[in-house]
């Protein structure tokens, strides 16, 4: 479970004395193997709660905890898909899935059948020799999928993975992705400005507000697994997308 | 009688390669008419010029390669030669370690980098021959001392390209490292000199270039051994097909030089082409 109490984070206070606060008073647990969607509209610090998370950059004030642990840094119980998918571009497809693997300390054999499985798994077989460049970008984002999905972590943490593919893809990969899910449940925390998606994918959609970040609200997202496509025609999630959408309207045009 | 049989099969075997290779050398032709007109061409308005000005400085072409065939005949271009380029080998491969590893360390570290930004960008513009009588001193008339300035001239480039390439990685990458729990070293090893490759690339070729210079600038001016040397005791000497011999000579070391860099450099960072 992850647990965030009171969290608070500043940045540039070091520099020039008037820092932004990016995130302020933050509260909110992710269950194990829940699915919960972050969205607001930008500035709303969802992506640096995210990274928080991650552990790539430290907080000011508050708790972040997994399982009653203080987070300090990365750790092998959590893995995290890019926005921009940060492939190496000299690596081809096994190895940039093989990395996590590799830095840990896995025996090559060993990197190379898990790796071939996930790479099985997210439709890329027969893709193992190319390089990211001779990849579409929702191939490449499915890359970065099959390299957080091998180290085998309990929490998934993505941030944006769908949001610089076209709509179609990106239809695509959130219906791979719901599959994978449903077949093999993890915690994700999957931070998102698509609507549509937020409530296709999570069990609980986070809404915050900006500057400073804050949670306004958590949604429960009442729709039943497994989750077709057509579950986009439901009263439930059709009420639910319009409900945000009153919300983030407010936000952005300052009526709220 | 076996003697012979041993010539002819010498014959055969030189044949077939003339045979096998002319292909090759036609597609070469063709593939690169414009450059080899373009010499062609000056080749012969060097002859023409040569000819008709009969400027003591400017012996004809063909009197150029007739002194470097002498040169090479005479193996004086092979003893002089080898001193060149072992000089040139023992100070490109310190001016190679020295500016990957100090350029690594000002790339990722910011304070490496502000302690040491201002000494290398002003011994990189300083002209390094400034330095030969320094040299001098130090080391005296040995080996260490055209070596040194080998050094001076090629590593500073490839300090400031590497700091470059490094400082300039993608911070993603490395970020995306952190998350899979990589530690500096594994940072370094795995993201850092990977990415930063090509662009290292880039400082060593100029690094290279460099380096032929030092080597023959020291070689004139401090040492006395090597082509430099040759070039100097033939100047003095006004005798200017010989200097133009070794000039030729000069310029094939840096040609090939640099297509041994491009080729580890094609070889390597395939990916980014």
């Amino acid at each position: 479970m992850i647990r965030v109490r009171g969290l608070s984070k500043e940045f540039g206070t070091r520099d020039n004395g008037g820092g932004v606060l990016a995130l302020s008073d933050i509260d909110f647990e992710v269950h194990d193997n829940e699915f919960v969607t972050v969205i607001g509209p930008s500035g709303c610090g969802k992506t640096t709660l995210l990274r928080i998370i991650a552990g790539l950059i430290p907080y000011d004030q508050g708790q972040v905890a997994i399982d009653g642990r203080a987070i300090t840094g990365p750790g092998p119980e959590r893995a995290v898909v890019f926005q921009n998918f940060a492939l190496m571009p000299w690596a081809d497809v096994l190895a940039n899935v093989t990395f996590g693997l590799e830095v840990r300390g896995t025996p090559a054999d060993e990197c190379r059948d898990k790796a071939q499985n996930l790479i099985k798994l997210v439709g890329l077989e027969g893709f193992e020799k190319r390089l990211p460049k001779e990849l579409s970008g929702g191939m490449q984002q499915r890359v970065g999928l099959a390299r957080a999905l091998a180290v085998d972590p309990q929490i998934l943490l993505m941030d944006e993975p769908f949001g610089a593919l076209d709509e179609q893809t990106r239809r695509l990969l959130q219906e791979q992705l719901l599959r994978l899910w449903e077949g093999q449940r993890k915690t994700v925390v999957f931070v998102t400005h698509s609507m549509d998606e937020a409530v296709m994918l999570g069990d609980r959609v986070m809404l915050m507000t900006p500057r400073p970040g804050k949670v306004k609200e958590m949604i429960d997202v009442p729709l039943q697994r497994p989750r077709s496509p057509q579950v986009e025609k439901s009263g439930a999630f059709v009420e639910i997308k319009e409900y945000l959408w009153e919300n983030l309207r407010a936000m952005q045009t300052g009526e709220s | 009688m076996k003697q012979e049989t041993v010539a002819k099969a010498a014959v055969k075997s030189s044949d077939a390669r003339t045979v096998d290779r002319l292909p090759a050398l036609r597609r070469f032709t063709r593939e690169n008419a414009t450059e080899v007109l373009a010499l062609l061409a000056g080749a012969v308005l060097w002859e023409i010029l040569g000819w008709s000005l009969r400027l003591q400085w400017l012996p004809p072409f063909s009197k150029v390669m007739e002194a470097l065939a002498q040169f090479v005949g005479s193996g004086v271009i092979r003893a002089n030669l080898g001193s060149s380029l072992q000089g040139l080998i023992v100070g490109f491969s310190l001016a190679l370690i020295l500016g990957l590893l100090l350029g690594s360390l000002m790339g990722r570290y910011r304070h490496v980098e502000k302690a040491l930004d201002i000494y290398v960008h002003a011994l990189f513009v300083c002209p390094s021959i400034v330095f030969a009588p320094i040299f001098f001193a130090i080391f005296g008339l040995s080996d260490a001392s055209r070596i040194a300035i080998i050094v001076v001239y090629s590593m500073f480039v490839i300090v400031i390209n590497t700091a470059t390439a490094i400082r300039t990685v993608d911070p993603s990458l490395v970020e995306m490292a952190r998350s899979f729990g990589c530690r500096e070293r594994q940072i370094f090893t795995k993201i850092l000199l990977p990415a930063s490759l090509p662009l290292v690339f880039a400082g060593i070729r100029l690094g290279m270039g460099r380096a032929v210079k030092g080597m023959i600038n020291g070689e004139m001016l401090i040492a006395f051994v090597g082509l430099g040397a040759l070039a100097q005791r033939y100047g003095a000497q006004f005798d200017a097909a010989k200097v133009f011999a070794i000039a030729m000579v000069v310029l094939i070391i840096g040609l090939a030089s640099n297509a041994l860099v491009q080729m580890l450099d094609n070889r390597l960072t395939r990916w980014a082409g």
